[in-house]
């Protein structure tokens, strides 16, 4: 995400904000303020970008799952911001439906319905956290240096582009391209998407009946075939380095006590 | 507005382009969609609750297998008996170049359609799922061969990411199938954690590709690539695009199970039942690896033009680049997922690790079939068809090992290895059977597993010999060698317990006997590993057809 930041920062401050200083003159009443001389967009932008991090961070570092989700609603909807500033409000507004409205929603019912006591709290040790810290810390760098040795993304943008408004996005979702491409685009390749559009609704579909597998508890009317064979599956994940021998003593049927079977 | 933007032609243009280009090479799928709807709609009524739902998934299946057959047939037009200059890939866009169909998702899609119908015979056999899961289990795996079916062929990146999630998602389903046992959900939720990680990491490096080259379509991304010049300036895009490479190649390498993205495999494996690891390990391999043919080839090669030596020319460094990742990640596949085998003492587990090796082995041939891209066209066409005929012989020989297992598990109740000993006193033709597929499996003469291990090494010598990233290639010949020998061990020790160690005194059972229905399909699936040793010029023809997807 922060890669993606770190894009947006060029883009933003130096293509959009142009435009926007024009458009929205400030009021006279604020022209007496000392505020007057101030980018309002750049202002803007630090805030959600800041609002973005910091959340996103406050839920790496939180304790309580229910916070934590909370904590990933203001993160979220703080890149939504990011988008609506950057004119693609599209994606703002989906952004905000799907992960702020859905996916988040239903996470924090999710967590409330389910979190007993004992997994309320995460605790991570600290090794887990050093680890976990210089991993993100390295990972971060890289994709930072990346993202900031690409001259072209730091260069002031030349021309503004307008952002699609819903019609076009909309024909592009039944396959048909009637945007123009963006200047210094390559040639060809602008392809509609009506096939992932129509193939992702059996995609949920499938997964919707993998997800009511999982879920359901009905109670079998016969015994599953599969849990004749329970000595076939191990407990527990037979470590790799156990010698060859040593396991041949295992107890037919010691699987049977982690047997809950189907009926509950 | 210029007169070809009207509307109204881009909508006949768009409409013509879905119905009379896309959908009819779009039949297998549509089958495989359609199969789907009707195994939920079977359980809507108490009537046609009495369809089994397994042969009605056949016969989807079945049909899907027709119409692939059909697209190899009007594709190929039997040219694969005459010579490879001749071959043609028949290459198309469908849907506006979001897939690619040429020869390569013809014969992966072929496939995995006939993988299926042995795959369901198997299950039937085997008892797993009952009817009571069989809806559910036939829809979630007719639904990730869905999405496999769309990584064979997938040309544009947005359809690379979601086909790896189609062909993914309903697998950690898959994994959590024996429902209430904590192997089994323990593996789903593993599988699902490593994969929502790994989907992100290459979601974020397909978006970096994407940012820097300004489109999602292959062919036009590898264009853009060879226009590239000074890459490796200060201030140019090498970085990020090296950056972008390396994490769709991390994705790609976690659903190729390949070291060091391979932690899931072992224990998915030993955890969810054995009819599923068949399905991962063949069906999830093969479209893994085409697709990765797919997103070397489509980056790393043009197709041909006016300026196509050009642009090849220019793409030289594109190729340096994944044949480096891929040649790297191979050669560390193969020797972990090989020693790694040494310690385990459940069957699965082994078979897991040898899943591994075997996609290391596989990567190999991708890394010198993209190498040898460059030098020698021809060269790399016989590299890609050595992919195609070793996934070919792999159906074969993985499908049966599992089914080896899965009967045996229902007749011994034990998949530990020590609880096969001395099986040869009471059905030497198991142990047969077992013996030829692991003897293949190392790629020993004369089954099929010597004559795709054979084709796959050889190419990588015809990249030393040409001189295609020599020193590349050289170390994968000598790793290659080298852990052939090594699985000769560890795959020879279970046929050393079958064989040679006394029966286990608490053995209640015996195992199935060669004259039954099980036995019937171990051995309907033990024959062609013979039999495509020793006549195995049908296939390697059909192998070459699909690798002239390679031009």
């Amino acid at each position: 995400m922060t890669g993606m930041l770190a894009m947006d920062i060029s883009s933003l401050t130096d293509v959009i904000v142009p435009t926007l200083a024009t458009t929205f003159r400030p009021a006279p009443i604020l022209a007496a303020l000392p505020v007057a001389g101030v980018n309002w967009h750049s202002v803007l932008f630090l805030l959600f970008a800041a609002l973005a991090c910091g959340f996103a961070v406050a839920v790496v570092a939180a304790d309580n799952v229910v916070r934590m989700a909370l904590y990933l609603v203001f993160s979220l909807g703080a890149t939504a911001g990011l988008f609506f500033l950057a004119g693609a409000e599209f994606i703002g507004a989906m952004q905000l439906m799907i992960y702020v409205g859905g996916t988040l929603v239903l996470l924090v019912f999710g967590v409330m319905l389910t979190a007993q006591a004992p997994l309320v709290a995460i605790k991570a040790s600290s090794s887990d956290r050093t680890l976990a810290a210089v991993a993100g810390a390295s990972l971060l760098a890289l994709l930072l240096t990346a993202a900031f040795s690409v001259d072209a993304w730091m260069a002031p943008g030349s021309e503004v582009v307008p952002a699609p408004s819903a019609t076009p996005l909309g024909m592009a979702l039944i396959g048909v391209r009637v945007d123009t491409p963006p200047p210094g685009s390559p040639a060809g390749g602008r392809a509609g998407y009506m096939l992932p559009f129509e193939i992702v609704s059996v995609h949920l579909l499938v997964v919707l009946v993998g997800a009511a597998y999982l879920a359901r508890a009905k109670r079998r009317k016969t015994p599953r075939a599969i849990d004749a064979v329970a000595s076939a599956m191990p407990v527990e994940p037979v470590v790799a380095s156990t010698a060859s021998g040593v396991a041949s003593g295992r107890p037919a049927g010691g699987a049977k006590s982690a047997l809950v079977g189907g009926g509950r | 507005m210029n007169p070809d933007r009207n509307l109204g032609t881009l909508l006949d243009g768009t409409l013509h382009d879905t119905l009379a280009v896309s959908l009819p090479h779009f039949r297998p799928e549509l089958c495989l969609a359609a199969t789907i709807v009707l195994l939920l709609l079977c359980r809507m009524l108490p009537v046609l609750r009495l369809v089994d739902s397994g042969f009605l998934a056949l016969g989807g299946v079945l049909f899907s297998l027709f119409f692939a057959w059909n697209d190899v047939l009007t594709l190929g037009g039997g040219a694969w008996a005459s010579s490879l200059g001749d071959l043609l890939a028949g290459r198309q866009e469908l849907f506006g170049g979001l897939l690619a169909f040429d020869s390569l998702t013809a014969y992966i899609r072929l496939l995995l359609a006939g993988f299926l119908v042995l795959f369901i015979l198997f299950t039937k056999v085997s008892g797993i799922p009952d009817r009571e899961d069989g809806a559910d289990f036939y829809t979630l795996v007719l639904g990730a061969t869905l999405g496999m079916c769309l990584m064979a062929s997938a040309n544009h990146l947005l359809m690379v990411f979601m086909a790896v999630e189609m062909a993914s998602v309903p697998s950690y389903a898959l994994a959590g199938l024996l429902k209430g046992r904590k192997a089994s959900s323990e593996a789903a939720l593993k599988y699902a954690v490593y994969g929502a990680g790994a989907a992100g990491v290459m979601l974020y490096g397909l978006s970096l590709l994407a940012g820097v080259l300004g489109t999602c379509h292959m062919p036009t991304m590898a264009r853009a690539l060879a226009s590239l010049d000074s890459m490796w300036m200060p201030g140019g895009t090498g970085m990020a695009l090296a950056i972008g490479g390396l994490m769709v190649a991390a994705g790609l390498a976690f659903k190729l199970s390949a070291v060091p993205f391979h932690f899931w495999c072992p224990d998915v494996f030993a955890g969810a039942a054995a009819e599923v690891g068949a399905f991962l390990s063949v069906a999830s391999k093969a479209a893994a690896i085409a697709l990765l043919l797919r997103v070397a080839f489509g980056l790393g090669t043009t197709g041909s033009g006016p300026d196509h030596a050009v642009q090849m020319a220019a793409l030289g460094e594109t190729r340096h680049f994944i044949v480096g990742v891929v040649a790297l990640l191979a050669a560390l596949t193969c020797t972990l997922g090989n020693l790694a085998a040494y310690g385990q003492t459940n069957m699965k587990r082994l078979l897991a690790y040898s899943t591994i090796a075997h996609a290391g082995y596989l990567m190999m041939g991708v890394a010198a079939a993209v190498a040898l891209a460059g030098r020698d066209a021809g060269a790399s066409r016989s590299a890609v068809a050595a992919v195609c005929f070793y996934l070919g012989t792999y159906v074969f020989m993985n499908l049966a090992a599992f089914a080896i297992v899965a009967l045996l598990r229902n007749s011994l109740r034990s998949e530990e290895i020590a609880s096969y000993a001395g099986l040869i006193r009471t059905n030497p033709g198991i142990v047969v059977a077992t013996g030829v597929v692991l003897v293949s499996l190392i790629g020993l003469p004369p089954l099929a597993g010597f004559i795709s291990k054979f084709l796959v090494f050889s190419s990588v010598m015809e990249s030393v010999s040409l001189d295609a990233e020599r020193p590349l290639m050289l170390v994968l010949l000598v790793v290659g060698g080298i852990n052939t020998v090594i699985s000769l061990f560890y795959y020879l020790r279970v046929l050393k317990v079958m064989t040679f160690d006394p029966p286990p005194a608490d053995r209640t059972a015996d195992a199935f006997p060669l004259v039954s229905i099980p036995g019937a399909l171990v051995t309907a699936l033990v024959v062609p590993v013979v039999s495509l040793g020793i006549f195995w010029s049908g296939l390697y023809a059909f192998a070459r057809f699909a690798g002239a997807f390679a031009s």
